[in-house]
């Protein structure tokens, strides 16, 4: 058997999507074909997406070999892990204070701990690190201002590059030269409405 | 000679002190992203969005222009001087351009390049002028039904000749009109698939989405290379072709052109076919194809001439028809569409100033270019030795700052991380980004002309093969669709993408 792996994934991925919205679907009014509720074009769409994908699966069977790479019992723990952990973070959130029952903040800090915790296999450094630092931003902007958001987020970021933990010097030249960069670009000529330091 | 009047009226447009700025910074960011290697231009424009919002259209526009442009340029130094391809449609100047380096002629290379692109690029522009106005005519006769046929063969067109699978590209484009159905349903007002997140119900952030896949999951998969930096070794030498050389390259550059312009029109083509068809014709009937593989001129000369041609003549489409042909024109639909702007054959009459101070920036840019690229060659050299690991933190700090300023809400950052993280997945699953971000765009079109279309039709579906305009598109699809299912044809292709 030649499986190619990569596709069996990708098409099983994809029905499962377009399952979930055929579900979801059933919400909107479907109308007829001459005056087509909120619900046709999904359904059109959905039950194609079905078809291809199933195509994608039995051809799956023969065009291989394309095996995905294995994943380590760490990986697949970690994952498991992280999603456990952000969940009961972002849903116990709300009991550290009130900013985290404010908009968005506690699925934040519950996306930051979840993206934290998969940093731990070496698989996810680079995309636990990456995403945590986005998540860091996200969280400190409105509270602490622009210039501390970036300053977690280029910390955080640099975490992802082995590189960087040898050098402060660099991640220090590469803070401030940003700190300053964004500030011209952003603060200065495009003057977005933002909060820039923590105390103003 | 009205097209006379009207350009005059785009260089009045473009000529303006503001457009002008932005043009020349469009450029030079342009050209650095080229020159960088490890970040695309489809990533470029995407961060670069958010910062045009505050503009008014014409500027965003030229200036997003001027990105796309200058990559191309930027793209072909590294594949000359390192035998690095910044950009996909600069692999094929690598194969000619780095052995002339090497024989020592790097500068006349560089110089054919920068050429060769001036002159096709003209051409490129006045084709845009004289059939933009044409195919806008043809455009304003079209029904409902035509339009939705001609956007299905464009998702077709731009899944066939995407990398990789042509049946899973054409799932990625079903999956990203699914994710444009997301948000407010237009006619009914009705909300779906937002579960309750006010956020969503204008749909999916566009921004969002390019950013994540293609910006931030760029951004984790090159860090995941070990990092392939060649020193540069050769000197750059001087700049002016001998009269021998010139005498070489005017034919190839002459064929690819046309071949470059041709190919830029087509739903899904754009830069990366035209350089590859430009240099197989070259290698094939050019005087020079004894030499090829030991540093031909001819080699560099067509393939830059095509590339050029066709990131500018890619813009007809999108200017007459408001149809993207790839991604970096799926890109600027969207661009048009946060401005208020719906891009389609009614812009040359609503906004003469957008179009016709686009098609004459794109002149002004190409003039740019050559001038920031001849003479300042040695900064850019200089660029590439700076390294990725200090390239990435800014790219991560942009993007977050550009998705944020777009409606002030942080939900948009993390909607981003959810599309890198699925951006991510995607690549380990070899399927293409690109036609998703075309399906997203094309799709709430597609669902509008099609409810339309029925609706005129009283709910009979024959009438897309009825209207002459919609059958003869949808057969072009269907033979596009059967040809893939020839493996001689689907080698071809595998081989002219393989890069």
């Amino acid at each position: 058997m030649k499986i190619n792996a990569k596709d069996l994934a990708a098409s099983l991925f994809l029905m499962a999507v377009a399952v979930v919205g055929l579900w979801l679907n059933q919400d909107h009014a479907l109308g007829s074909a001459r005056r087509m509720g909120p619900g046709y074009m999904p359904m059109l769409v959905f039950w194609l997406e079905i078809f291809l994908a199933g195509m994608v699966l039995v051809l799956a069977f023969f065009n291989g070999p394309d095996p995905l790479v294995k994943w380590t019992g760490a990986d697949i723990a970690s994952v498991a892990l992280g999603v456990a952990i952000g969940t009961v973070v972002w849903k116990l959130s709300p009991m550290l204070g009130t900013y985290f029952s404010q908009t968005y903040n506690g699925v934040g800090v519950g996306m930051l701990a979840g993206f934290l915790v998969i940093t731990w296999a070496t698989r996810w450094r680079l995309i636990g690190y990456i995403c945590a630092a986005m998540c860091i931003f996200a969280l400190l902007l409105e509270k602490g201002g622009l210039m501390l958001a970036l300053i977690g987020t280029i910390l955080a970021g640099v975490l992802a590059e082995p590189d960087h933990r040898k050098e402060p010097i660099g991640v220090l030249g590469i803070t401030v030269f940003l700190l300053a960069l964004c500030w011209w670009v952003f603060i200065k000529q495009l003057d977005i409405r933002v909060q820039v330091f923590p105390w103003s | 000679m009205e097209i006379i009047g009207n350009l005059a009226h785009g260089f009045s447009v473009a000529l303006s002190f503001t457009n002008l700025l932005f043009a020349l910074i469009g450029a030079l960011i342009g050209t650095a992203i080229g020159v960088l290697p490890g970040i695309g231009p489809v990533a470029t424009i995407s961060l670069l969005l958010p910062i045009t919002f505050g503009q008014p259209a014409t500027t965003a526009i030229i200036m997003l222009a001027g990105i796309y442009y200058g990559a191309q340029y930027g793209g072909s130094t590294t594949a000359i001087l390192l035998n690095l391809p910044g950009e996909i449609s600069s692999v094929v100047t690598t194969l000619e351009g780095y052995k002339m380096a090497r024989n020592g002629r790097a500068g006349a290379a560089l110089a054919t390049s920068a050429l060769a692109s001036f002159f096709a690029g003209t051409v490129a522009t006045i084709l845009v002028a004289a059939s933009g106005p044409l195919l806008t005519q043809v455009a304003l006769s079209f029904g409902p039904a035509d339009y939705f046929s001609l956007m299905l063969l464009g998702l077709i067109i731009a899944a066939v000749l995407a990398q990789g699978s042509v049946l899973k590209s054409i799932c990625m484009v079903v999956l990203g009109v699914a994710l444009g159905l997301v948000g407010t349903d237009v006619q009914t007002g009705q909300q779906r698939f937002t579960f309750g997140i006010p956020e969503l119900s204008d749909g999916i952030g566009f921004v969002a989405l390019a950013m994540g896949m293609f910006g931030i999951a760029e951004i984790i998969l090159n860090l995941e290379r070990p990092e392939a930096r060649s020193v540069l070794r050769t000197k750059v030498g001087s700049l002016w072709l001998t009269r021998e050389e010139f005498r070489r390259a005017t034919p190839s550059v002459l064929r690819g052109t046309v071949v470059g312009s041709a190919l830029g029109i087509l739903p899904g083509g754009g830069a990366a076919l035209a350089s590859f068809g430009s240099y197989m014709m070259e290698r094939k009937i050019s005087r020079g194809r004894d030499k090829f593989g030991t540093g031909a001129i001819e080699g560099v000369a067509g393939p830059e001439a095509a590339n050029n041609a066709a990131a500018q003549t890619s813009f007809i489409p999108l200017l007459t028809l408001g149809i993207p042909s790839n991604a970096v024109m799926a890109l600027m639909v969207g661009a048009l569409i946060i401005q208020g702007i719906q891009p389609g054959p009614r812009m040359v009459e609503a906004q003469p100033d957008l179009f016709w101070g686009l098609i004459a920036s794109m002149w002004i840019g190409n003039v740019m270019l050559l001038i920031i690229n001849l003479p300042m060659i040695g900064m850019w050299v200089k660029l590439l030795q700076v390294p990725y690991k200090y390239l990435y933190p800014s790219i991560l700090a942009f993007c977050c700052i550009g998705v944020y300023s777009l409606n002030n809400n942080v939900f948009d950052v993390y909607m981003t991380v959810l599309f890198a993280v699925f951006g991510y997945m995607c690549s380990k699953l070899k399927m293409e980004p690109a036609p998703l971000l075309i399906g997203f765009v094309l799709g709430p079109m597609m669902e509008e002309h099609l409810r339309r279309a029925m609706l005129l039709s009283r709910g009979d579906p024959m009438v897309f093969l009825q209207r002459p305009i919609s059958a003869t598109m949808l057969g072009i699809g269907a033979v596009a669709l059967l040809a893939m299912t020839l493996p001689n044809l689907r080698k071809g292709k595998e081989t002219a993408l393989a890069g």
